[in-house]
């Protein structure tokens, strides 16, 4: 094998050895990660929507059920929509799939960005009302568990504050604050978890078997060990519904207002966020229900994750940026469309 | 039941894989002594034999316990590859190294095999998956599939990303140096040494296109034969050459992998 040089003559393949490129190929920054793991997000969710469940009449019954307990001028549009794909259930699903694999492919291929970015925002306000009946949000049902407020409009946040822009990139104290401003990302995050700590004191969820019933619930057709840590966690449950909720009600308001705080106060309140949402992601939700089959997506503690890393500070605690941050802006014209810069 | 007619669509998807993968070995010549990395392009044809096989009962080929063998031997050789990489360039081989996504494709395809419920096993093929079978078949150890499902989308949209990122001309990431086309680099150098040509390569702007990302420099010297091995060069005929240029090149390297990714993603997941 001949001796090899790559572009900037930092690589070379040399008697069969495969040596990797340095400064030819640079990784993307954080706001590209994130933006990345969301088109993975949408890729996944896209395979799921093709599994045998979603060709059945129990996709359409799933989305009949989201009507239960919404006002009429909600639930009547889920109905007539879930009507229509039981009509044309293969045409519909194998679209809704398609769409998603669209998006998480757009995503991931920076000419097509902003497009993609922008539709999975009109998707997900889509999905919210006609596929999770508005995340259970008005019908009494939502519970940070069961991914209130609707795991998909956490998408659609995702993709506002991974916005490909710039705008105030230069005050940003974290990444989800480049597009919109730190004011505005502060506000959302704020919104999303005390609404999260509200529903966790509604009456349904502080019931004193309400979580157990739920974690419980959620065991059903799991594999063995998950099944068993759902049962584990689901007995420790039992009876304490209130105190429960109220514990949890306290973590969530914490992590709400945490985000004022400054960045090393935020970085503990961001931990603090992984480690909640991961709890409800494995324990509340058995990572969406993806290893029983029939799940549509990973539901919401794996998003509260990956919203929790747009929060982590890029700055220095004395407000310098970051050492990132000025590297990740002299990149090149290839890199501007996807945010990159 | 997902519908036969998906099945049989990403059946024809693998299919045109192993053509393409087919495509890149007979051009590229490896048995010329030419191409270095033809490993890769032989995974791929397996593996897009195999799959198609998965997929469409009627298009399965060899016993299950045949692909269990080669897909054994296959992660076993790109577990070597990984490991002879991180010789070099320490535990990053893990997240950047361009042949630890051919391990966890091999290995994914091998646990396939391996985790198919006795059924199958019992038979000439997977099949079942097809619109051929009475029944959906399972995987045993679902959350093993989970994980490499997520693997393999990770690498889809990584691959996406570096086709079009910054820098995205390092097409030794997809297609490693010895079976991307020599002809990129003799632009701007019909004759020389290979530094003309690397000149020329490296003047390139970043987003011009992967296809001049790397070259053999070697093959543009005098007596040295192109990325074919057929001594061809660049005075071959231009069609002949620039087919041969695009089916050598990165992105059709990296589509095949995004493809099979994709796939393969979806099997396992439906298999859960």
């Amino acid at each position: 094998m001949s001796d090899i040089a790559v572009v900037g003559g930092q690589a070379a393949h040399q008697g069969g050895r495969t040596r990797m490129a340095e400064g030819t190929w640079q990784h993307p920054d954080t706001r590209r990660v994130l933006q990345l793991a969301l088109a993975a997000i949408w890729l996944l969710d896209a395979v799921l929507q093709y599994q045998s469940f979603m060709f059945t009449t129990g996709f359409s019954q799933m989305l009949a059920g989201t009507a239960d307990g919404n006002p009429g001028a909600i639930a009547s549009p889920i109905t007539w929509d879930a009507r229509l794909v039981g009509h044309h259930l293969i045409l519909i699903n194998t679209v809704f799939a398609t769409i998603q694999l669209l998006l998480g492919l757009g995503i991931a291929w920076r000419p097509t960005l902003r497009v993609a970015l922008a539709a999975s925002i009109a998707w997900s306000l889509g999905v919210w009302w006609f596929g999770e009946g508005l995340g259970g949000v008005l019908n009494g049902a939502a519970s940070p568990l069961n991914g209130a407020p609707g795991a998909v409009i956490i998408y659609a946040l995702l993709a506002v504050l991974l916005w490909p822009s710039d705008q105030h990139a230069a005050t940003a104290p974290f990444t989800a604050a480049r597009a919109v401003g730190a004011p505005v990302a502060r506000a959302l995050w704020l919104v999303l978890w005390a609404s999260l700590a509200y529903f966790a004191l509604t009456p349904a969820n502080r019931a004193p078997q309400a979580l157990h019933d739920m974690v419980a619930g959620m065991a059903d057709g799991e594999p063995g060990w998950l099944a068993a840590l759902d049962n584990h966690a689901a007995s420790l449950l039992a009876h304490q519904g209130l105190a429960a909720s109220i514990v949890l009600a306290a973590a969530l308001a914490v992590i709400a207002v945490g985000v004022y705080l400054p960045p090393r106060g935020l970085r503990a309140i961001l931990v603090l966020a992984i480690v909640v949402a991961a709890l409800i992601w494995v324990f509340g939700q058995a990572f969406g229900g993806i290893l029983a089959g029939g799940a549509t997506d990973p539901n919401s503690g794996l998003l509260l994750i990956l919203l929790a890393l747009a929060y982590w500070p890029t700055r220095t605690a004395a407000g310098a940026p970051a050492v990132a941050a000025p590297a990740a802006a002299a990149q090149p014209a290839a890199g501007q469309d996807g945010g990159v810069a | 039941m997902t519908p036969s007619w998906i099945l049989d669509i990403l059946a024809a998807v693998m299919l045109l894989v192993a053509a393409v993968s087919a495509g890149r070995l007979l051009v590229s010549r490896p048995w010329a002594g030419s191409a270095g990395d033809a490993d890769i392009d032989v995974a791929h044809l397996l593996m897009g034999i195999a799959m198609a096989g998965m997929l469409v009962a009627s298009l399965s080929t060899l016993p299950n316990d045949v692909w269990d063998v080669i897909f054994a031997v296959l992660t076993g050789w790109f577990g070597w590859r990984v490991y002879r990489e991180s010789r070099g360039e320490g535990a990053r081989v893990l997240a950047d190294g361009c042949h630890m996504p051919h391990l966890v494709h091999s290995a994914a395809m091998l646990y396939m095999f391996v985790a198919i419920g006795a059924p199958a096993a019992a038979g000439g093929g997977m099949g079942a998956m097809g619109g051929g079978g009475s029944a959906m078949q399972t995987l045993e150890a679902p959350v093993v599939a989970f994980i490499f499902a997520l693997w393999l989308i990770g690498y889809v949209v990584l691959d996406l990303d570096r086709l079009t990122g910054p820098g995205h001309a390092r097409g030794s990431y997809f297609a490693p140096p010895a079976v991307v086309p020599a002809h990129a680099a003799l632009v701007g150098a019909t004759a020389g040494s290979g530094a003309v040509g690397l000149a020329a390569a490296s003047a390139a702007p970043a987003g011009s296109g992967g296809s001049v990302a790397t070259a053999p420099a070697g093959a543009t010297g005098p007596g040295q034969p192109a990325a074919g091995g057929d001594g061809t060069g660049a005075g071959s005929g231009v069609p002949a050459d620039s087919a041969r240029t695009i089916l050598l090149g990165p992105k059709v390297a990296a589509g095949c992998r995004i493809a099979m990714g994709v796939t393969m993603a979806f099997m396992l997941i439906i298999m859960i």
